[in-house]
């Protein structure tokens, strides 16, 4: 037997392995380093993401610049077909190396799913067009990431601290001798900086679980059947000049058949360049050594997509229609007031068309104040980011969110544009407000209002406390003018529950209907 | 509170007559009448690195106050995203030349910490006090960010508006604790100097200190105590405390205060402000509890 063939999955692998450091250490790097700018591009995941940039350049009918790096990617599609499915993409690679971990019901060619990613693909590409802006959804690197950000992170932080919390508090001095410095290297490197808090965590878990609970029914059955990403490669890949081959006259062990991770080999042992991913796999393991790839593939079969054009033209159709029904809610009227989103995003129809809701904003956000929205922004504005200002705020000399934004759903806006960026103003509800209420002095508000000139300020005013008595307190208002909306007074409420000042939309710099009546210009 | 009525109070509650428990509060008055009056000492000039070491000069220089073999808490207020320009932090060039003389006076350890209202790792940053920290090349000195796990309940029996307050452990545990507040203006204590700079070692809420601010930052104090105070004003915000952010809210005035004295010292800096001690209802709440003199004409203030 030749051995010279026997080492191609291990480049594969060797792939896969760096191609996934990079995606961790990237997403790491995803926070504030001590400088005001993030000086890695952490978000090349998304911008190397063909299916994205469609999305996205069909939402807002301009093409992205930012995401021009997707480009290369559909170049190679056409020499290596979907390539990138088995070296490249960190989904695959973690699917992969739980093979062994998660047994599989049906091995072998493609199951009766596997046309599902096609109609996927036209009904969030005529979705993204006419309205709907859901690839964010389905797109695996959206809810990978995520899914980390949101969920799997944190996750780790609250096991480190609970873990070495315990071993300092209960533990004896010489146990502490170790884990204490262990305790530091793992902050100084792997774990995040300070204890984030996300709503929607077990949801955005669940969905990520649910790839690899799907791994149950067939080996990487989001790939072969869901991933809109993957089908976009596969409508390039069936004109790729690179081809598997298999032999003419081989025996009948139908090893590939099986083993092919893809299902990408029928019982003929044709190679469908629409769903192999250059694994190597069966090149490696063919016993007769019969399968290679070449760029010559005279004889070898056309692959078909087998769609159902019945099928295919009902998604587009729904895709092209569901979004007119969007506009019947009464969000289309008024907005949900509490639905503020970070400085720099678009227009709201734009912002959601845009935005591929990946979470890195929500990640890099150092005042953990960035929060994926759950049915506020409509079913189809789940997972994008809204700032809740009770558990977090926008930090005034910050503007992370921006440089991370993948698509520009948000701007990314120098310091000078930020710092006069309204993304809402604040109001105080006088019924809780300690000095208003109770006569207790407090102003905790107004001492970390950001603005140079206070958008907070304070009138003394004689009231009657809880006790009766006459008191001078200082009682807080705010300048609309002033107020960007950074939320910080709400996060910094003394009071238990809810805070007594809130942070709404209203007079936000993107949207001229939400005026307030201090800014309004159309009368 | 004479011997008599001492005896007499101990007796009658020995004997259960009164269940009240006796409180042996120290009139202040008579206080300051057996204390040495406290040193004051303040310095002017340009050379920020130089005038903290001059400062000291008539306290007794640093050894007064940092002995061989200690461990060392510099303190500052570094809890805002600022630079050093817009006077919301201390400046860094005053808390290097303070880590190094105390280097010099063979501290064994020093920790330089604060726990900040803006994200932390901004404050360290902008402030520029993460930078200055970075050029003293010693392996004694420690600046780091706060561990929450070190937080530990502590009870203030002194306390008239606090009876229990979570304080960060290096900070109790100190032989030497420094004090280096920056003088500023502040809306609802109207300044922040000395004693409310003790509160970046709370844990916790610490919104609601802000309700009787005076009291408890006054009752933080018996706890909480500096061997040495040293107020940097070489620069102090007049507006729009306390995080400033305008220039044209700063006044240079290249001084800066020492004393052993806390209260003293947060009183003689009033002075920059135009204002008196009693404006300060910190100062007169920690002066009630005989934590120090805020009487101008009872202590002595030396020009070094």
């Amino acid at each position: 037997m030749k051995k010279k063939r026997s080492k191609l999955r291990n480049w594969r692998r060797l792939s896969q392995i760096l191609c996934f450091i990079l995606f961790l250490f990237l997403f790491i790097k995803t926070d504030y380093a001590g400088k005001d700018e993030i000086p890695y591009a952490v978000n090349i995941l998304f911008r190397i993401d063909p299916f994205l940039a469609a999305t996205a350049s069909l939402a807002t009918r301009t093409l992205i610049f930012l995401m021009w790096p997707s480009l290369i990617f559909i170049g190679l599609a056409f020499i290596f077909g979907r390539f990138f499915c088995g070296w490249v993409c960190p989904m695959g690679s973690l699917l992969d190396s739980c093979n062994n971990l998660i047994p599989h019901a049906h091995k072998g060619p493609v199951s009766r799913f596997h046309t599902l990613k096609y109609y996927l693909l036209g009904f969030l590409l005529f979705g993204a067009f006419f309205g709907l802006p859901i690839a964010g959804y389905l797109d695996p690197f959206s809810i990978l990431v995520r899914g980390l950000a949101i969920s799997v992170y944190p996750g780790l932080n609250v096991l480190a601290t609970t873990f070495f919390t315990f071993t300092y508090q209960q533990m004896p001095e010489w146990i502490n001798l170790v884990t204490e410095p262990v305790y530091g290297f793992l902050k100084a490197t792997i774990l995040p900086f300070r204890q984030n808090h996300f709503e929607l965590a077990f949801l955005s878990l669940f969905i990520l679980l649910l790839i690899f609970i799907l791994e149950k029914l067939e080996r990487r059955f989001f790939c072969r059947n869901i991933c809109p990403v993957g089908a976009l490669y596969a409508v390039v890949a069936r004109f790729s000049m690179m081809r598997g081959k298999s032999g003419t006259k081989c025996g009948k062990c139908r090893n590939c058949v099986t083993l092919c991770r893809m299902g990408a080999i029928d019982e003929e042992r044709n190679i469908s360049s629409l769903d192999c991913n250059f694994c190597m796999d069966c090149v490696d393991l063919c016993p007769a050594n019969k399968i290679s790839f070449t760029f010559q593939h005279d004889g070898t079969a056309v692959p078909a997509f087998s769609i159902k054009r019945r099928t295919f033209l009902s998604s587009l159709a729904a895709g092209a229609v569901l979004p007119f029904f969007l506009n019947t809610r009464t969000m289309a009227k008024r907005p949900d007031p509490f639905l503020v989103r970070p400085p720099g995003a678009l227009p709201e129809d734009e912002f959601l068309g845009r935005c591929v809701r990946c979470g890195e904003c929500m990640k890099v956000c150092i005042g953990n104040g960035l929060q994926p929205t759950f049915l506020s922004g409509g079913l189809e504005g789940m997972f994008s980011p809204r700032l809740n200002a009770r558990t977090g705020y926008c930090e005034f000399n910050c503007t992370l969110c921006g440089q991370v934004c993948p698509t520009g759903a948000l701007t990314e806006l120098t310091l000078a544009q930020k710092h006069v960026t309204k993304i809402g103003n604040i109001f105080f509800d006088k019924n809780r407000c300690l000095p208003f209420a109770k006569g207790i002095p407090c102003i905790v508000c107004e001492e970390h209002c950001p603005t140079p000139d206070k958008a907070i300020q304070f009138r003394e005013a004689q009231v009657l406390n809880s006790n009766g008595e006459k008191v001078w307190v200082k009682q807080p208002y705010v300048i609309d003018e002033r107020c960007i909306g950074c939320g910080i007074c709400e996060t910094k409420c003394p009071l238990p529950g809810q805070s007594a000042v809130r942070l709404t939309s209203a007079g936000e710099s993107r949207n001229p209907q939400n005026a307030l009546p201090a800014q309004s210009t159309l009368y | 509170m004479d011997r008599r009525d001492f005896l007499k109070q101990i007796m009658l509650w020995s004997a259960g007559i009164t269940t009240a428990i006796p409180s042996f509060q120290i009139v202040p008055e008579i206080l300051a009448a057996e204390k040495p009056s406290p040193l004051v000492s303040h310095a002017t000039g340009k050379d920020y690195h130089k005038l903290v070491a001059q400062v000291l000069e008539p306290l007794g220089g640093i050894s007064k106050f940092v002995n061989t073999g200690d461990n060392v808490v510099i303190k500052p207020n570094m809890a805002w995203d600022r630079n050093p320009a817009q006077a919301a932090n201390t400046h860094p060039q005053v808390i290097k030349a303070l880590v190094e003389l105390s280097l010099d006076a063979g501290a064994k350890k020093i920790m330089v910490f604060d726990r900040t209202c803006n994200e932390e790792r901004r404050c360290y940053v902008n402030s520029g006090i993460q930078e200055a920290m970075e050029t003293v090349k010693d392996r004694r000195l420690k600046y780091f960010h706060p561990d929450s796990r070190k937080y530990v309940p502590v009870d203030i029996k002194r306390g008239k508006a606090v009876r229990q307050l979570s304080i960060y452990r290096d900070a109790l545990e100190a032989d030497t604790y420094i004090n280096v507040p920056v003088a500023k203006h502040h809306s609802l204590s109207r300044l922040t100097l000395g004693l409310k700079n003790s509160m970046g070692v709370l844990g916790g809420d610490r919104g609601q200190m802000h309700h009787n601010l005076g009291q408890k930052l006054a009752d933080l104090a018996t706890v909480v105590r500096p061997k040495l105070t040293l107020i940097d004003a070489t620069r102090i915000l007049l507006r729009n405390g306390p995080q400033g952010g305008d220039i044209d809210d700063v006044r240079v005035m290249d001084t800066v205060i020492a004393s052993a004295d806390l209260v003293a010292c947060d009183a003689y800096a009033t002075t920059l402000f135009d204002l008196q001690p009693e404006d300060i209802s910190s100062t007169v709440a920690a002066y009630n509890m005989g934590l120090g003199e805020m009487d101008l004409t009872r202590m002595k203030i030396i020009r070094a």
